[in-house]
């Protein structure tokens, strides 16, 4: 990675950061706690793929109809987050195919 | 009725994929749909993790259009790979539902 | 049990001893199937691993079972064997990491838009 890709990564990041900031507060809490969750069981590109601002893309939409964000995503917002990860390898996975383990289901 | 999710688990996706083979539409709009039908619990949450879903997989075309609120809106319809799901789909539920169908009435 | 073997966890290499032992008795196929079943089932153990005792209790007497039918441990596990034992971990009630990541986020979320009073 060049030092053009890491600059251009932490502006790209700080640009999503502040659209997460111009969201209402309650979708703003359920944001962030969602992406404290994701970084630790979510997907391996989780920081420069496409899911972060997607529901970021989501929750502006929600907002814009004056829906408060558990009325969006329902309450359990754990089974949303693993709803939006299903199917995508994650950091377990990618431990347990290092220690040899055959247990991705998606692969068998 | 409530209650259903565990049983709406996998049939929901076929749901969708439906809704949108009959016109191109968006998340909103096709949770609407579902609500009206009777599915009272589906929220736009889950159906945006399954218009995720399906856009990864490759079954559905995406367009953006403006909206009259908020952000540009995520338009949704079938491909030729979302129709042969579809199809799929129903097949895989004529299958089942007669199966259990026939447990039903003691012949199973 | 008593209060020495829970704190020194002596009981526990007792059980696991004994598992072993019934474990060697096995024919190949169902050991290796054993050896699986182990690893696939560790995630799934709090602290000291006690409450995967009764389950690999569980386990170990379905190969015992099955040895003695002659059916092959593929005939009774099938292919997924850490789809098995997520079933058999969930069905006795025990939680993984993963599932108390998910309560800690729902009550993160909880908690925190209580206080903004909505």
């Amino acid at each position: 990675m060049s030092i053009r890709d890491i600059v251009e990564g932490k502006k790209q990041w700080r640009a999503h950061m502040a659209r997460v900031k111009a969201l209402p507060p309650d979708y703003r809490i359920v944001y962030k706690e969602m992406q404290t969750y994701l970084f630790k069981v979510g997907p391996l590109d989780l920081p420069d793929g496409p899911l972060l601002p997607g529901i970021v893309d989501f929750f502006e939409g929600g907002a814009a109809t004056g829906k408060g964000v558990l009325e969006l995503i329902g309450n359990d917002v754990a089974a949303f987050c693993d709803d939006l990860i299903k199917e995508s390898p994650t950091r377990a996975d990618a431990l347990r195919e290092s220690i040899g383990g055959r247990s991705n289901p998606a692969e068998q | 009725m409530d209650d259903l999710t565990e049983m709406l688990k996998g049939t929901l996706e076929g749901c969708v994929l439906e809704i949108i083979d009959g016109e191109e539409t968006y998340g909103y709009a096709i949770t609407r749909r579902l609500n009206e039908l009777g599915f009272a619990d589906v929220v736009e949450g889950t159906v945006y993790t399954i218009l995720l879903r399906l856009e990864r997989n490759g079954l559905v075309q995406v367009t953006k259009r403006a909206s009259g609120v908020g952000p540009p809106r995520k338009f949704y319809a079938l491909n030729d790979a979302g129709r042969e799901q579809l199809a799929r789909f129903w097949a895989k539920w004529q299958y089942v539902s007669s199966r259990i169908d026939k447990l039903k009435e003691g012949g199973g | 049990m008593n209060f020495r073997e829970t704190v020194t966890g002596s009981d526990l290499t007792r059980e696991w001893k004994a598992f072993e032992a019934r474990a060697q008795t096995l024919p190949d196929d169902h050991r290796a199937a054993w050896e699986q079943i182990k690893a696939n089932l560790f995630p799934y153990g709090d602290f000291t691993g006690r409450n995967l005792t009764p389950i690999l209790d569980g386990a170990l007497g379905l190969l015992e079972e099955s040895a003695a039918d002659g059916q092959s441990a593929h005939e009774v596990l099938g292919d997924d064997i850490p789809g098995f034992c997520a079933a058999l971990a969930g069905g006795e009630g025990t939680r993984t990491f993963r599932d108390r990541r998910r309560e800690q986020l729902n009550r993160n979320v909880a908690r925190k838009l209580s206080r903004l009073g909505g």
